[in-house]
């Protein structure tokens, strides 16, 4: 185990102070909860402090770990909404369900796949350069600028199909 | 209705609002971290105690060859000593180890990499100490093998103890055993404070207290030195989290600290900041770090200038008369470690900064700022010539400022005013590094290493003369 230095703490708590809030706020915009933000936040960070010596780039490692942590927060989220429109079909004789009505870019990005979605939170929100984000993914930067045009043209296009 | 490409365009345009962590946050993470730690700790040696088991039954089968044709089982290579020693703030752990290093020079690694010291080296970095001894370092092989982690080590140093004749002749001493810079590891830079004293830094850290006979590594948990400075005792070092691969090891760097010891021991402790520095931009860039006989000055990301005495106490934000920065930022690091976009120098009490505009058409604009009271306030005094790519500057103790440029070296008499022309030969590409001794004394590294020599004034900046590294 690597040891954890006083200059490892110190320069950890440094990089808690500067992103944490930032962190918090950007998956508060995906989540839409302060609770939820804090918890998948503080979930990141107790990640990365506890492979602290083994990391080159820990702030790209934070925004990955986030980036995993709200996938799996609104997979979780989705199941939990199939399940309760499920209990309502049974006992409604009059389910009222207006797709539209729930279709926001929040949700267009969750439907989004994995491919897609992890550059275009990374660049979209983290705001890491496209080198960056290549490297973080492991793909070439024309396969990111790629992976970004198309995730764009799927939310525009979803967005013209939920307004018509 | 809005356009679709308005409304994802707006959506994407927010500004993110920071949400503050509730207090104690930082504490029950580190605290959940931790024990993380420790159980894959636990289960990693419950896991290293069952592969032990299998290779203590396997090794005798596979040393067997080694020891049948004479070779020893260990390897041949010469490695780059262990890192020793965690210095100061981490005083859980052991003390330095000294490595010995003959004087003269490095052994020979592997049997297919070149002998070390064949050739000329040609310099990295040059330090003296006083007007007659100094330090050249050098790298003994091609850059393609010293960048290499697996390279023996390939740093020469060479002293001289005869420059104030002119006719300076050059002698390998004792090196640390390190190879040139790659990522995370190498060194590219010496100084020196007294005959004793000195370091070899960027981004690893080794120092000697015998005057090169042996060097100790100094653990910095990882972070890299991109610059370092000694005076009146003390030696203080800006430590960063960086990035940057190859030869570029300070270049993507975050987090810097400030680092002192006391010259003549290996004590490093972490300067504190007085002053908060959260909401300090975390932007990959360079830092630069002067000395004045009473000061330690540290320019960040942002231009944010701090200060603090040379004792080594705690650093505080300098508060400047425009918003809370100085007339320019550090922008991306050289290949030395320093800045491109700002040179911080500082002769006597005074601090001169040279802000550097984008480079075009073999030039560029390079503007002047004075401050007499420690960087609260700055004036413009004059701009520098704009042929060349500036690469270092010095103020000597009179106060003559003296600045490197890929086109060669131009030097300011009345504070960057006026500017005049360095007279002499100029290496092809001009200089990478320029430091003034005393008012008349000074040296400069070219740009192009392999032209294995450096240049020295005695006149105060206004002649140069070449100087071969060599024997």
């Amino acid at each position: 185990m690597g040891k954890f230095r006083a200059t490892d703490r110190a320069a950890a708590e440094d990089l808690f102070n500067a992103c944490y809030p930032r962190l918090a706020g950007w998956v508060r915009r995906l989540v839409d909860d302060d609770d939820t933000a804090h918890e998948i936040a503080a979930e990141a960070f107790t990640r990365l402090l506890a492979r602290w010596s083994s990391l080159e780039n820990p702030q790209s490692y934070l925004y990955m770990i986030a980036t995993n942590l709200v996938r799996d927060h609104w997979r979780r989220m989705g199941r939990e909404r199939r399940a309760l429109r499920a209990v309502s079909a049974a006992s409604d004789s009059d389910p009222v369900f207006h797709p539209a009505q729930d279709v926001d870019v929040r949700a267009l990005i969750q439907s989004l796949p994995d491919r897609l979605r992890q550059p275009f939170l990374l660049y979209h929100y983290a705001g890491f350069p496209i080198r960056d984000v290549a490297v973080m993914l492991g793909r070439p930067e024309g396969t990111v600028k790629a992976d970004l045009y198309q995730a764009r043209s799927r939310l525009r296009a979803a967005l013209g199909e939920s307004r018509a | 209705m809005p356009e679709p490409r308005d409304e994802l365009d707006n959506w994407l345009n927010v500004q993110v609002k920071p949400l503050l962590p509730p207090p104690g946050t930082f504490e029950r993470v580190s605290g959940q971290a931790r024990r993380r730690r420790i159980r894959r700790a636990v289960l990693s040696a419950a896991g290293a105690l069952a592969v032990a088991a299998v290779v203590a039954v396997v090794i005798p089968e596979v040393t067997t060859p080694a020891h049948e044709t004479g070779r020893p089982a260990s390897a041949a290579r010469v490695s780059p000593a262990p890192a020793a020693s965690p210095q100061h703030p981490t005083p859980e752990t052991s003390s330095p180890a000294r490595i010995p290093t003959p004087t003269g020079r490095p052994a020979p690694a592997a049997s297919s990499v070149p002998a070390a010291s064949s050739t000329v080296p040609p310099p990295l970095s040059v330090t003296f100490v006083g007007t007659s001894t100094g330090w050249v370092m050098g790298q003994a092989l091609p850059a393609g093998q010293c960048n290499l982690t697996a390279a023996p080590h390939c740093v020469v140093l060479r002293r001289t103890d005869t420059a104030d004749t002119g006719a300076a002749s050059w002698r390998t001493v004792g090196a640390p055993p390190a190879h040139g810079p790659s990522g995370p590891s190498g060194v590219t830079q010496v100084r020196f404070l007294n005959l004793s004293d000195g370091w070899a830094f960027g981004p690893d850290l080794w120092a000697t207290h015998d005057g090169g006979q042996s060097w100790t590594r100094i653990d910095t948990g990882g972070l890299r030195v991109t610059a370092l400075e000694a005076r009146g005792g003390r030696v203080f070092a800006v430590w960063a989290r960086c990035t940057g691969k190859g030869p570029a090891f300070a270049s993507h760097c975050t987090h810097f600290s400030v680092y002192s010891s006391s010259a003549d021991a290996d004590a490093w402790a972490r300067t504190p900041f007085t002053s908060s520095r959260l909401g300090l931009p975390h932007v990959p860039s360079a830092a630069s770090l002067v000395l004045t006989g009473t000061s330690v000055y540290l320019l960040l990301p942002g231009g944010h200038l701090f200060a603090g005495p040379l004792t080594g106490a705690s650093l505080q934000l300098v508060v400047t008369a425009s918003p809370a920065a100085a007339p320019c930022q550090p922008g991306p690091a050289q290949p030395s470690g320093q800045p491109s976009g700002a040179l911080l120098a500082a002769g006597g009490t005074d601090l001169v900064l040279m802000c550097t505009g984008p480079p075009a058409g073999g030039g560029q604009r390079k503007t002047i700022c004075t401050s007499r009271d420690g960087g609260q306030n700055w004036h413009r005094t004059g701009t520098a010539p704009s042929p060349g790519t500036a690469s270092s500057l010095a103020e000597s103790p009179s106060g003559t400022l003296v600045l490197a440029t890929s086109a060669g070296i131009d030097v300011s008499a009345d504070g960057g005013a006026t500017w005049t022309a360095a007279r002499g030969a100029r290496p092809a590409g001009g200089f990478a590094y320029v430091g003034m001794t005393t008012a008349t004394q000074g040296v400069a590294i070219p740009a192009d290493p392999s032209r294995r020599a450096v240049w020295f004034t005695h006149d105060g900046g206004s002649t140069w003369t070449a100087s071969r590294v060599g024997t």
